[in-house]
């Protein structure tokens, strides 16, 4: 009789999924306590700064939520392309081409310039589609070369984040260089700000975009004849091509939603927080954005509490500094204790508990 | 000796194996035969230490052993030749018999050792193998060559080989039954699956029938015969005798002239293919593996590029159409590689029943799960997919319920033209019977169907006209009535004979 007992299936129950989780944090956030140790610092009150900060004070709340924008979107494109078989990792390029196209049509409505008479009402809609137009053509190129050429898509995504990025550098750098010393562009002009939707907080309506893109995908790969096709020709090409697929263009289509959103996390970026256009603004994102996905086990509407936290806890390491004198590398190895260790519980769903074993044991113990 | 005593194994949902022994002596040819489904694949993983038991024991030689993977199995000098192979197509033949062999004391393989001692096991058991090919260029019947050369060369006393003769032609059977013999002669033990009566009755000495997970019945063979054992594995009479319904055919629906294709590499795989198929009626596509048969029924359907010729489906010319567009119009196929090409193995029954037509299953273009799901169980209990719901994934089927699966989807999606690739391959008597119905249903409702299968019994019952391929080409059209095997046969192997009966 032995205490742990495995199980024919994983339990998938909510329940196990959130004690999994949970076990899986804690188990990291003690180990990473011991490195607390070497700065003098209690692990409990940096904790404490860590949670408090993003979930316990609305200012902090709020920035939570403008973190998490940015990383849900990314993580919505990569499920996009990996449950349609497609391995996208140019999201940085994506991102930075993406807010560069919307400050590109915000700086041109400023007074003086074509587009200076766009309704605000209008300049938002047009925003998302040039943003996500430029997006899915970045990224449906490397589509293209993988369909077409047989390229390999991890590779050339990779590789194509520094071209977008030197792109970016390029065009601050020149051509929508503000005048003045840093190379950034002219400040966006206030009608095109995305409002601040939180009271007393720097959380934006660029939220809501994210809600929405979470509702779609979510639709799309559950409940549309396409969203099952891009899921098809992911899991087996062949059997997709015998049902009359095109993998191909399925592919291209999965390349280019993915790039899209990732772009449209750049334009939230853009018009929500930075207001200006300079170089270097993502920050990485477009990498964190696919451990969100990962995380979320590529469910679109898990996405949403892991992105939360997953920015959260981004937000909760500055006040640690500040609170407890902990250097925020410090989060950041945390931050990646807690991916490896959830990545890998999903392992504990295959055991029970058999108190059964445990009261016999008792029982002769006594005897 | 080995014996496997009260093995219970439980799969989700299912017990995959219910308290079953087995017992088999040294020198014995022992058949295990029962329903897909019955449990035999998982109680020889078990025995190979593939699957764990939930319990149960195995004992060798009277001794009680515990094999917890294929080592362990391996060590105690068991071996098994899985229904699918497990060679690495990259790998010459050598290099595939040490995979996963600790050879010698250094660090380095010695691969000119280990090709002369295949070369000597090949001589004596009379296994023709060059060593140094690559596995992946040789036919399936040399690479099963390779996978019982691979148990030799590990000494193997008990060899396991799970349904080895579904995708042999004739004479490599017959090679492979005397190969079989003379293990037996030296007193090894041979467990052998397979689902053909009359193999069992020529090649083993015992047989052991399964259903439903429970040893029913362990007989020698001279105690019993076909019809019996049909019946003590499927609990009833099977008869496989068919009933035609003379039917005249209609106008010709599917028109094929001077069809060619070749494959990636260049080659010619069709040759100037002309045939008509006709509404009420059963075209046979005969032929030995690998002549282009399945090139023709991938042709038909647009999965292969087509060099010359064209293709008239109901009159209009489909020869440039896509898939989606001759599924439109009324093709339907199921493709001979059920589990990589008709089916998707992480999705349920349910996604899979709607794989080739998922846009008829919405409602305000959503997904409509009731209709989905309607339409699985629809599946299920017309088709008699055993031991699974809707929800199960199709890498839990066994190989006969996922072919009912398959072609039960094609069926429902009323077809006007059917093209069946190797339907039965590798399915019980049972699931046989009710598949030839199915198909000869089809016929009566006015389905022209093309039946490609390498099984001659299965084309003398069924079609109207057998064409016979050989090298890419018709080499004949016989009238299944007045056609005899033998002369088939002669066919196959590349004499075109004066064909008797010719029609159309
Ligand atoms: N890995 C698995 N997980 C869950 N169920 C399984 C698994 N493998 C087999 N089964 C189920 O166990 C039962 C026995 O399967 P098994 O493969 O042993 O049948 P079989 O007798 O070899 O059939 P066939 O003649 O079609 O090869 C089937 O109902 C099958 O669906
Ligand atoms: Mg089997």
């Amino acid at each position: 009789m032995r205490l742990l007992v495995r199980r024919l299936t994983p339990n998938n129950s909510p329940a196990a999924i959130a004690t999994t989780m949970l076990a899986a944090i804690l188990a990291a956030m003690a180990i990473a306590s011991l490195l607390f140790l070497d700065f003098g610092a209690n692990p409990l009150s940096a904790y404490y700064a860590l949670f408090h900060e993003p979930f316990g004070t609305l200012r902090g709340f709020g920035y939570a939520v403008v973190k998490a924008t940015p990383l849900t979107l990314i993580a919505l494109g990569t499920i996009v392309a990996c449950r349609s078989g497609f391995t996208y990792l140019g999201f940085e390029g994506c991102f930075t081409l993406g807010a560069a196209a919307s400050a590109w049509l915000a700086l041109a409505t400023a007074p003086g310039q074509w587009a200076a008479s766009l309704s605000p009402l209008l300049f938002f809609p047009a925003a998302v589609l040039i943003s996500f137009t430029v997006g899915a053509l970045w990224s449906g190129l490397t589509g293209i070369l993988r369909a077409r050429f047989g390229g390999n898509e991890v590779l050339i995504s990779l590789m194509s984040n520094y071209v977008a990025i030197l792109i970016v550098k390029y065009l601050v750098a020149g051509p929508m260089r503000a005048p003045g010393s840093l190379p950034e562009t002219d400040q966006l002009p206030h009608a095109t700000w995305l409002a601040f939707i939180i009271p007393g907080t720097r959380g934006h309506a660029g939220v809501l975009i994210a809600l929405a893109a979470a509702f779609l995908v979510w639709m799309l790969l559950r409940k549309l004849p396409l969203g099952f096709e891009l899921i098809v020709s992911g899991l087996n090409p062949a059997a997709a091509r015998y049902a009359g697929i095109d993998v191909a263009r399925r592919t291209l289509l999965a390349a280019a939603l993915s790039g899209g959103l990732g772009a449209l996390a750049g334009l939230t970026e853009i018009l929500g927080v930075q207001h200006r256009l300079m170089d270097g603004i993502s920050g990485g994102v477009g990498f964190t954005g696919v451990i969100v996905a990962l995380l979320a086990e590529m469910n679109p509407i898990a996405v949403l509490p892991t992105a939360l936290i997953y920015g959260g806890m981004t937000v909760g390491a500055d006040a640690m500094q500040r609170r407890a004198g902990i250097p925020s590398s410090i989060t950041f190895i945390l931050q990646s204790l807690i991916v490896l260790f959830v990545l890998a519980s999903s392992m504990l769903r295959y055991y029970r508990f058999n108190f059964a074993a445990l009261r016999s044991k008792k029982e002769a113990m006594q005897a | 000796m080995i014996q496997l005593s009260q093995i219970t194994k439980r799969f989700p949902g299912i017990i995959a194996n219910d308290a079953v022994d087995l017992t088999v002596r040294p020198g014995e040819i022992h058949a295990l035969l029962g329903e897909n489904g019955a449990g035999k694949s998982t109680l020889m993983q078990i025995l190979y230490g593939f699957h764990a038991m939930d319990s149960g024991q195995i004992l060798l030689d009277g001794q009680r052993v515990s094999i917890t993977s294929p080592a362990d199995a391996i060590a105690l000098g068991i071996g098994m030749v899985h229904q699918d192979f497990m060679l690495v197509p990259t790998f010459t033949v050598a290099e595939n018999t040490i995979l996963g062999l600790r050879e010698g004391t250094g660090a380095m393989l010695n691969l000119k050792r280990a090709a002369s001692r295949i070369r000597e096991l090949s001589e004596q058991h009379h296994l023709a193998v060059d060593p140094n090919a690559i596995t992946g260029t040789l036919p399936v019947g040399v690479q099963q060559r390779v996978e019982i050369l691979k148990l030799l060369y590990r000494d193997a006393r008990v060899l396991i080989l799970d349904e080895p003769t579904a995708v042999l032609t004739a004479p490599e059977k017959y090679r492979l039954f005397t190969v079989l013999r003379g293990l037996r002669a030296q007193g090894r033990s041979i467990l052998i699956v397979t689902h053909k009566l009359h193999e069992i009755m020529e090649l083993a000495d015992r047989v052991t029938v399964m259903r439903d997970g429970r040893n029913v019945a362990s007989v020698a063979v001279e105690d019993t015969s076909g019809p019996e054992l049909a019946r003590l594995m499927v609990g009833r009479d099977v008869n496989l005798s068919v009933s035609k319904l003379e039917v005249p055919p209609g106008p010709s629906i599917l028109s094929v002239k001077r069809l060619s294709v070749r494959d990636h590499a260049g080659q010619r795989k069709l040759k100037d293919i002309s045939l008509e198929l006709h509404p009420h009626e059963i075209l046979g596509i005969a032929g030995v593996d690998g002549n282009g048969q399945s090139e023709l029924a991938q042709a038909l359907l647009g999965l292969r590029t087509i060099e010359g010729g064209s293709i008239l489906l109901n009159g209009r010319d489909i020869t440039e159409a896509r898939v989606a567009e001759r599924r439109a119009l009324g093709l339907a196929y199921v493709p001979a590689d059920r589990r990589n090409v008709g089916s998707v193995a992480d999705l349920s029954i349910a996604d899979n029943a709607m794989l080739t037509q998922p846009r008829s299953n919405t409602r305000h273009s959503l997904f409509n799960k009731t209709l989905i799901r309607a339409r699985a169980q629809t599946i299920i209990t017309r088709f008699g997919v055993r031991g699974a719901n809707d929800e199960t994934h199709a890498s839990k089927l066994s190989g006969g319920n996922l072919q009912k699966v398959i072609l039960g989807r094609e069926i429902m999606s009323a077809p006007k033209v059917l093209v069946v690739e190797q339907p039965t391959r590798g399915l019980d008597v049972g699931a046989i019977e009710s598949i030839w119905a199915e198909l000869l249903r089809e016929r009566a409702k006015g389905t022209a169907i093309l039946l490609v299968s390498a099984e001659l019994e299965e084309l003398l019952n069924l079609a109207d006209r057998i064409a016979v391929m050989y090298e890419g080409r018709i080499v004949g059209v016989v009238d299944p009535a007045s056609a005899t095997a033998e002369q088939l046969g002669m066919m196959m192997a590349g004499t075109p004979l004066e064909p008797t009966g010719v029609s159309s």
